[in-house]
């Protein structure tokens, strides 16, 4: 008889919790709202293509090193982007230089005027092509949740479709061109094995 | 009066001597380490430890050891996350099942317990000593952690959500409420269940708590089961926190849980030990990082220095144990 209250008592839990963790719907309902919700894909296009493609605080990266080793607060202050008031700032910068090597994504390139750099053209994530481009402020959204939905809109941008179609015929040994998001603090002394965050590879 | 280095009293309470010292030790060489947002930043820290830890010593109790508990939190956390933001389509039913915060948790802690207890079985079915069999279940929870996020972190999980990792809560974090309470459960299920006892017994000899009539196999079936829930309550945790659950969450997270519960008192070999010290040992561990990152200590040297606190513990208690 008690065994038989228990078993009771556990169903009601098991149903109250699960009439609390799940909720039904229609997949067409859902995929309806979310395009009726704030497009954050095109305006992560917007920020791409209109913003950082045709950026004019994207800089040649021998420029920033060197406007770097010869004012480092005023370079800070003109090339880079912050939200915090860290020791860290990310910049847009633009290079050229040959595939040395290719790993998991990681582009190896031997660039003649800044040694070596690396391209990470599988793990875009994190907020630093958002950044670096300084078009998105944290005040025009209402909550840190939908900031960091623009970094993940973007970076899929680049993950999913420019990355991809860009480096479809580029092999190992080629030149190519390249743009994209760098991570510097002030502390830093060597500039070269620097990682990159694509937004852009052409081959030359 | 006075009071010998080998006065039981002092045996017992050398782990909290240590953290004593340790304290007033980095509270000398930096003002910021005592003020009280830096002691709640600690507090909130260890809490994913103090969870993980709590589930490891009734393993350590039991003379076992659970190697899995780092990847089954990056396991669990990431389905906690994706159930949370993506949920379930099923696209030729048009249905969509959405979790809410309370069933994402739900299933990642059942997912917790289904490896532990995947853990406790292939143990106990094939005789597969503790450290090769939770080894495996590091690696496939990993990979299953990979497969399922396909190495992207899944970000943004709601203010709701967040609330667990970074809220408060009567003036103290909300994930040192939480891991109070899974303090509270186990110190109840060691000291004042049959279940705790046989645990004691398993470890100090199993072969006579065998002989004694207990079911040794459903014992450490539950203990890796618990030991699963456990981590995966840690990944709830380290998500809602980080508002992302990442790929490599719980990387070596196994290493300072077993380091929490050796320098607080626990035997490796089994039977000895409590609750109460592991929570001790898991203060020590994040008082001993924060100091660490305080004073500017290289990353490096940061873990030498931990890999030198874990071996005097070991050796303390080799030393007691020789002593007794």
């Amino acid at each position: 008889m008690k065994k038989k209250y228990i078993y009771i008592l556990a169903f009601l839990i098991i149903a109250i919790l699960g009439y609390n963790s799940v909720y039904f719907k229609k997949l067409s309902d859902i995929k309806k709202v979310k395009k009726e919700s704030f497009d954050f894909k095109a305006f992560a296009d917007s920020i791409y293509y209109k913003g950082i493609l045709k950026s004019k605080k994207t800089i040649a990266l021998t420029d920033l090193i060197a406007s770097i080793r010869a004012n480092q607060e005023a370079a800070f202050k003109k090339h880079g982007n912050r939200l915090g008031i860290g020791n860290s700032a990310y910049f847009m910068i633009k290079s050229t230089g040959k595939i040395i090597d290719i790993k998991d994504g990681i582009y190896t390139i031997a660039d003649k005027k800044n040694g070596v750099v690396f391209i990470d053209t599988k793990y875009i994530f994190g907020n630093d092509l958002r950044d670096a481009s300084g078009l998105v402020k944290l005040t025009d959204f209402k909550t840190n949740a939908q900031f960091n939905k623009v970094s993940e809109s973007l970076n899929e941008i680049v993950r999913n479709e420019i990355i991809p179609k860009e480096t479809k015929n580029v092999k190992l040994g080629d030149s190519i061109s390249f743009s994209g998001a760098i991570k510097l603090n002030k502390k830093q002394t060597l500039f070269t094995d620097l990682l990159i965050i694509p937004s852009q590879i052409k081959l030359q | 009066m006075t009071i010998s280095l080998n006065h039981p009293l002092v045996k017992k309470s050398q782990s909290l001597i240590a953290l004593f010292l340790l304290c007033l030790f980095i509270s000398l060489l930096s003002d910021k380490f005592m003020t009280s947002a830096n002691l709640w930043n600690v507090l909130r820290q260890i809490s994913v430890n103090v969870c993980i830890s709590v589930g490891m010593t009734l393993v350590v109790l039991m003379a076992g050891i659970d190697l899995s508990v780092g990847s089954v939190l990056g396991f669990t956390a990431a389905v906690c996350a994706g159930l949370l933001k993506n949920g379930l389509a099923f696209e030729t039913m048009d249905l969509f099942v959405g979790f809410t915060v309370l069933g994402a948790i739900l299933v990642s802690v059942l997912i917790g317990l289904v490896l532990g207890l995947f853990n406790g079985w292939v143990i106990t079915k094939f005789s597969i000593p503790p450290f090769v069999a939770t080894l495996a279940m590091l690696t496939i929870a990993r990979g299953l952690t990979m497969l399922y996020t396909a190495g992207i972190p899944i970000s943004n999980l709601g203010t709701e959500f967040e609330f667990i990792g970074s809220g408060w809560m009567l003036g103290i974090p909300v994930p040192v409420w939480i891991s109070i309470f899974m303090v509270l459960i186990v110190v109840f299920l060691t000291n004042k269940t049959t279940f705790g006892r046989y645990i004691y017994a398993i470890g100090g000899n199993e072969k006579a708590a065998f002989l004694s009539g207990i079911n040794i196999n459903k014992i450490k079936l539950a203990v890796y089961g618990i030991a699963g829930m456990m981590a995966a309550v840690g990944g709830v945790l380290v998500t809602s926190r980080l508002n992302s659950a990442q790929p490599n969450a719980g990387t070596s997270y196994e290493l300072d849980s077993i380091a929490a519960v050796v320098i607080g008192g626990t035997s490796l070999s089994g039977g000895i030990g409590t609750v109460t010290g592991t929570v001790i040992g898991a203060v020590i561990i994040g008082v001993l990082n924060n100091g660490l990152v305080l004073l500017d200590v290289s990353p490096f040297w940061q873990q030498v220095v931990k890999g030198f606190v874990i071996l005097l513990a070991v050796i303390i208690d080799k030393m007691n144990q020789k002593n007794k």
